[in-house]
């Protein structure tokens, strides 16, 4: 039996998406990417958009004595977030892949709740351009934003 | 090379700082080699990261943060003062997807350092260092601080494993 699920592990996948676009939940495709459990991101829908977020854990420290965020959490999750994004919102059928990405840090990464929304700017036959934004506070004080190149 | 004291003391504590804290302690990184101006590092396999569940491999936001760690580390080691260098900007080109269940090795240099920034170039591979997975370019900023030094987190771990000498406040009062 699981062999043959084994068989179609991109069948799988479409399903489990298909069926958290219907639920609305975007929380369910977060949880499909391990990395995402790693540093603990999650994911829901406000106002219309994905609201994605990450809590504090001692793990995703990078500077331990302010403490600060570790910028590569801050990227990773940037990231993620973009990918979920794509996941979600457009009709593809494979999990994007990363081509570049581009990361600009604004403020300093708090050791607290971080929160991000992206944008698809364009999306094209082959290619998605988006970007993403990281806050803390406020939404119009990032402490980062971020652009990638996805290819789908 | 003539032997570098500063470095040597330097070593110790950023492999420390590195490996044995908070995210770095988490991916399970291991930095192979400090210089000034360099830095390599390995990263083993691990499942809880990958980014595609249908092919096992690992995530593209695991590169970023060993790249920003290679290369902030490196950035560190040429500073002469007390100062710290937070990362201005990173930008990572995927060349090709990593494969699934082979160590990442990590490079990252100081090409060019000016008054007010540092200018580094990293590299991540598998088997070949010509065919590298990814590339990256990141900026950081001198920033002056006599406060937040390697030394202060040293001794601030240090001081968390072996309670020497001082008394904390909350144990002042229990004790009463």
């Amino acid at each position: 039996m699981s062999a043959q699920q084994d068989n179609h592990p991109l069948e799988d996948w479409q399903a489990s998406v298909t069926a958290a676009r219907l639920e609305k939940c975007p929380q369910s495709v977060i949880e499909m990417i391990p990395y995402a459990s790693f540093i603990g991101a999650q994911a829901k829908i406000e106002n219309d958009q994905l609201l994605y977020w990450l809590d504090k854990r001692p793990s995703n420290i990078g500077n331990p004595s302010l403490p600060a965020l570790h910028g590569g959490v801050i990227g990773g999750f940037l990231e993620l977030a973009a990918a979920v994004e794509i996941i979600y919102n457009l009709d593809i059928t494979a999990v994007p892949k990363v081509v570049d990405f581009s990361l600009d840090y604004l403020r300093a990464g708090r050791y607290k709740t971080v929160y991000a929304k992206c944008n698809v700017l364009r999306q094209g036959k082959k290619l998605v351009n988006v970007t993403a934004i990281a806050w803390q506070d406020e939404e119009n004080t990032p402490i980062a934003t971020a652009r990638c190149h996805f290819l789908i | 090379m003539a032997f570098d004291m500063t470095m040597a003391l330097f070593r110790p504590a950023l492999k420390y700082a590195m490996e044995k804290n908070g995210h770095g302690k988490t991916l399970g990184l291991k930095m192979t080699e400090i210089n000034r101006g360099q830095i390599n590092l390995t990263f083993p396999y691990k499942e809880e990261v990958v980014g595609n569940p249908l092919t096992g491999v690992v995530h593209g936001g695991v590169i970023v943060s060993l790249l920003d760690t290679a290369c902030g580390s490196a950035a560190m080691t040429v500073l002469t003062t007390p100062a710290v260098a937070p990362t201005m900007d990173l930008r990572l080109d995927y060349m090709h997807p990593a494969e699934p269940y082979k160590s990442i090795y990590v490079e990252a240099k100081v090409y060019r350092q000016t008054s007010n920034v540092i200018f580094c170039r990293g590299l991540a591979w598998q088997e070949d260092k010509e065919n590298p997975i990814a590339h990256c370019v990141a900026n950081f900023m001198k920033v002056d601080s006599k406060s937040i030094s390697f030394s202060a987190i040293a001794v601030n771990q240090l001081r968390r494993l072996i309670p020497w000498g001082e008394r904390s406040s909350s144990e002042q009062d229990s004790g009463k």
